[in-house]
């Protein structure tokens, strides 16, 4: 399975969201990708998670200082609304570019476009789950604003329209530390064929081993847990091979 | 001293900035290509993966670098990357059918496989035959993909991967003609041993 670390910058620090509210610094988006990519990480995912929110442009410099010298694909999202947006991230050396608020809330054939241009496979959509009674609903900005979709809804719908990836995370569980939302992931990795990258929630090596037995998603994307030095990416890749011969 | 790679530039069509980084580490003198003109400075290409295989051909012919590419590929070593190598086919199936630039002979197809598509992550390489690309460079060692479509060839091929039960092609090699479906500028310390290899070619 894939370990990513993911980042989530106001910038120009890298902050940790508890709970998609209240911010934390962590250090700054170069020097932490540096250290995942050194502890082993297979990608790094930078997450601009402001610059939706404050309706702006991304900004670039930490982009391009993050991305320089890291042998790893390096996936950025925040804000995109248009093909030109891309397409300034991949040359700030984005590998792949995340979507979420515009393609959900706005106009949902920016994912078509994208994969039409870009190829499907540099295409992530990021979902923000909450639960909702049985079911989960789509949120964007941090888990702010409600979309009124439903999550198994729109996953189907962005993987028909090209999308190359699923990031899903759960509102409720982000920050936390207490475990993944295991049917959430579970549901949608069901549900779809292209790859999902499961997040929000990991606070312990057991909580990973947990969520690859039960809901086995391609990747793991983790942010606190090595923030905050609980762990690093080795550690979780031992007791992932441990665990899981068969991956 | 740096040896003088060119890197061809399709146009705003991905990153192209990773593998401009990775050459560099590996000690090209990279030179961006964007006309005709450019390949006289030159003596080995490498051919970028960013993009959709018709999109590309698009972009090749109207920018009239359908021709100067054939040529490099006869008297210079030459990489293609990911999608850089599934040009070189005969045709692809990617968003309907396209004529590739028909370098070695096959198809670009849609993965079909129980397993997630598009394949994402590292894996290792089985080579199938000696490739100077892979030099120094064991079985045991991964690199990284990112792709849905394949490269169906029966005549060329260099090394083979898999991606659960299915098998599929991972590098092409004819004369001084190469193609990686892999991306060696994401694939760490191996990857700059390939492109290092290449360089040196």
């Amino acid at each position: 399975m894939r370990i990513i670390a993911k980042l989530d910058v106001k910038p120009p620090y890298v902050v940790k969201p508890v709970h998609f509210e209240g911010l934390r610094k962590v250090g700054e988006p170069r020097e932490l990708a540096r250290k995942y990519y050194n502890q082993g990480a297979d990608e790094v995912f930078y997450m601009d998670i402001v610059a939706s929110l404050y309706q702006r442009d991304i900004v670039y410099g930490p982009i391009e200082a993050a991305a320089k010298e890291l042998f790893i694909p390096f996936a950025v999202g925040g804000g995109v609304r248009d093909l030109e947006g891309m397409s300034r991230l991949f040359h700030s050396g984005a590998d792949k570019v995340v979507i979420n608020t515009y393609a959900l809330q706005h106009d949902p054939s920016l994912i078509d476009r994208a994969a039409k241009q870009f190829g499907a496979q540099s295409i992530v959509v990021s979902i923000e789950a909450k639960r909702s009674g049985d079911d989960w609903e789509c949120y964007s900005d941090c888990g702010r604003e409600r979309s009124g979709k439903l999550v198994m809804d729109w996953a189907r719908e962005v993987q028909e329209r090209g999308a190359g990836e699923l990031l899903v995370q759960s509102v409720d569980h982000d920050g936390r530390q207490i475990g993944f939302d295991i049917d959430l992931i579970r549901n949608v990795k069901q549900l779809v064929s292209i790859p999902v990258v499961a997040a929000s929630g990991a606070g312990s090596l057991e909580h990973i081993v947990k969520l690859a037995r039960e809901a086995q998603p391609d990747a793991l994307a983790l942010a606190s847990l090595l923030h905050y030095d609980h762990s690093d990416v080795s550690a979780v890749k031992a007791v992932l091979t441990a665990k899981s011969p068969s991956e | 001293m740096a040896r003088p790679v060119g890197l061809i530039d399709f146009g705003s069509m991905g990153n192209i900035e990773s593998i401009r980084n990775a050459l560099e580490s590996a000690g090209a003198d990279v030179r961006i290509i964007r006309n005709a003109r450019d390949f006289e400075s030159v003596e080995r290409f490498v051919l970028p993966g960013v993009g959709s295989f018709p999109e590309v051909m698009r972009r090749i012919h109207s920018s009239g670098l359908e021709e100067p590419i054939r040529d490099a590929t006869r008297s210079c070593p030459t990489l293609g990357i990911c999608l850089g190598m599934q040009i070189l086919a005969t045709v692809g199936y990617e968003f309907g059918e396209t004529v590739g630039l028909g370098l070695i002979d096959g198809e670009v197809r849609l993965m079909q496989c129980k397993s997630s598509v598009p394949h994402i992550g590292f894996a290792s390489i089985q080579q199938v035959c000696e490739s100077p690309l892979f030099s120094g460079i064991d079985e045991t060692e991964e690199f990284y993909f990112m792709h849905s479509y394949e490269f169906v060839n029966y005549t060329d091929v260099a090394a083979l991967s898999s991606h659960g039960q299915h098998k599929f092609v991972a590098a092409v090699s004819r004369g001084k003609l190469h193609g990686v479906q892999f991306h060696p500028e994401k694939s760490r310390d191996t990857g700059i041993k390939l492109l290092r290899n290449f360089v040196e070619l």
